[in-house]
């Protein structure tokens, strides 16, 4: 039953890939963009396959797998369904600071708008560790109030920011506020690559002691995890794969939330199996959340945040109602 | 009419175009024209008490420009408000009547009027002489938004002689796929000339999306964004800058294409009508 769900999963993953490089947009149709596949093709065809298609494909693969990995490791360090990478405020502190360079920057300078979400993010993951810090060291609980705090503030910055915007760059905060990837280019994604290739390594590392953790610290402590090593680690890791995410996507709920939970309901809930097929999972989800959002409505876009909540809160409810 | 109020750049351009210019007691923050507005005291657009305050004998107002919430409030609390509803050039000669009789300056209104037609059909009627090309309005470049069928952009897209490839039922400037400005139907791109859209129509251009626009298959035509942004009395002039930048596009393919260089088949329009989403 679970080798037959892996298999579907990299089938689900590569035919989202493929559909999104054939499929993917209104100015090459598919059987042109077949032929460059194929090795053939015309170079206007071939920019619109490689230079579109292919990085924007590219980033919400790596967007996707970020937030549901960050989603899965926060889940089981701080031993609560609820945390993902919004809850605790990392998303928010990197979207209000690539809205607060998008409302004050100059048009030219625009390109430096994911370097002040990767500043933001890692300033609320900052904030977000000292306010957790009482007496006793951090806990899990302080952990989640001061995360819920955080964002809390950013939003209201966002908000504020939003009122005040100058009417021409709404459409570009609404898209960091709301998730897009039709900015994606190669650079990018060149860019976020050791963002999420040395986290998901970190977090491949300690997925063991993840798994002992969300038993409990006390218990995880007496099998030998370094409890306030794991979770130093295992956090500035997540919120990297955040950070990086944020800045190149803006925010895209529900991916890193629920992503876990539909693998545990799939797969059980040994986190070292969970981690890597809930990137996995969240990569395809992410690459056919962005299809339909600017597919369904073409040439129009849609956010890719709210197309990844519509499909998958529906899908996640009948798993969660058919589970034992 | 002692005591004139309005709530937006284009009516307030409306009102001084209409001679009522001395009965304005306020404008909003955004307007700055004609320069005897910088003398007008501010009133944001959304604050009822605050333009009740002034005692308007009429406030004017816009559908596109303005909070319909905060206008009923207006109504309710007794204000007389005549809103404006713009979204075509034969909309703009109406308003400027519809100004002139509420304001009482009827004749004034009439005049004005009649003007902006005239002007509106002489440069139609210049533009019945060039190639119809496929075309978007770029209102933004990252991300692209464009103006859809139903808005005054588009519709002096059409009057230049442009086929608007906007989608027609996503809203009146939806944000569109970046893919759009490799179509290889699209032959121009009409934007406001602003410092800011300026700036990143050349990060655009530097990115894969930008390829025909760097090419010169898509040619930019770049209209008075003072003119083009607001549809307002000095509305014509965009479309005649517009159908100018057309002529002066049209003899430089000529140039480069040699006489007789029409659209091809697959790029003229009607074969590609505007899309539906």
């Amino acid at each position: 039953m679970k080798r037959a769900a892996d298999l579907a999963l990299v089938v689900v993953l590569l035919a989202a890939a493929v559909t999104a490089l054939v499929f993917g947009g209104p100015a090459a149709p598919p059987g042109k963009a077949l032929a460059v596949l194929s090795g053939g093709g015309t170079p206007e065809v071939r920019t619109i396959v490689f230079g579109l298609r292919m990085p924007r494909l590219a980033l919400a693969l790596f967007v996707g797998a970020s937030l549901a990995l960050a989603g899965a490791a926060l889940q089981a360090l701080l031993s609560n369904p609820l945390a993902d990478p919004f809850l605790l405020g990392i998303s928010g502190g990197g979207a209000a600071a690539a809205t607060a360079a998008y409302v004050v920057l100059p048009a030219a300078a625009l390109g430096v708008v994911p370097a002040a979400a990767m500043a933001g993010a890692a300033a609320s993951t900052g904030l977000v560790w000292w306010m957790a810090h009482g007496p006793l060291g951090p806990s899990s609980t302080r952990m989640i109030l001061a995360g819920v705090a955080v964002n809390a503030a950013t939003s209201a910055a966002i908000l504020t920011m939003l009122a005040l915007a100058p009417s021409p760059r709404l459409p570009g905060v609404i898209a960091v506020t709301m998730g897009s990837l039709a900015s994606a280019s190669a650079g990018q994604v060149a860019w976020l690559a050791p963002y999420v290739v040395v986290p998901t390594f970190v977090l491949l590392l300690h997925g063991r002691d993840l798994g002992l953790l969300a038993t409990g610290e006390e218990s995880a402590a007496a099998l030998g995890v370094e409890v306030a090593t794991v979770r130093r680690r295992v956090f500035l890791a997540a919120a990297a794969l955040s950070g990086g995410a944020v800045a190149f996507a803006g925010v895209i709920g529900f991916v890193g939330l629920v992503t876990p939970h539909l693998c545990r309901l799939v797969w059980g809930a040994n986190t070292r199996r969970l981690l890597p097929r809930a990137a996995l999972t969240g990569a395809a989800l992410t690459v056919l959340g962005d299809l339909l959002a600017h597919r369904v409505l073409s040439p129009t876009e849609l956010p890719v945040g709210v197309v990844t909540a519509l499909l998958g809160v529906p899908f996640f409810v009948v798993l969660l109602r058919r589970a034992p | 009419m002692r005591r004139v109020l309005p709530l937006a750049p284009d009516v307030t351009e409306l009102a001084f175009a209409v001679g009522a210019g001395n009965l304005v007691v306020a404008a909003t923050p955004a307007a700055d024209f004609p320069p005897d507005v910088a003398r007008l005291p501010r009133v944001a657009p959304n604050d009822a008490e605050a333009i009740l305050a002034l005692m308007p004998d009429i406030v004017l107002a816009t559908t596109a420009g303005n909070d319909p919430r905060v206008v009923q409030r207006l109504r309710q609390l007794g204000a007389r408000v005549c809103s404006m509803d713009v979204t075509s050039f034969a909309r703009l000669g109406d308003a400027c009547r519809l100004a002139g009789n509420v304001l009482g300056l009827k004749a004034e209104g009439e005049r004005l009027g009649r003007k902006v037609d005239e002007r509106v059909a002489e440069a139609t009627a210049r533009a019945r002489a060039l190639p119809e090309r496929n075309a978007l309005y770029v209102v933004w470049w990252e991300p692209l938004i464009v103006a859809a069928p139903g808005t005054f952009h588009d519709d002096m897209l059409r009057r230049a002689g442009l086929v608007n490839l906007a989608p027609a039922s996503a809203g009146r400037y939806p944000r569109v796929d970046l893919e759009l400005l490799l179509d290889p139907l699209l032959l121009v791109v009409v934007a406001p000339d602003e410092r800011d859209l300026r700036e990143s129509y050349a990060r655009t251009i530097g990115s894969p999306a930008g390829a025909r626009l760097a090419s010169g298959a898509v040619r930019v035509l770049w209209i008075p964004a003072d003119l083009a942004n607001r549809p307002g009395p000095r509305l014509p002039g965009a479309l005649e800058a517009l159908v100018a930048a057309r002529e002066a596009d049209e003899r430089q393919r000529t140039r480069v294409e040699g006489p007789g260089s029409g659209p091809t088949p697959e790029t003229s329009t009607p074969t590609r009508q505007r899309r539906t989403s």
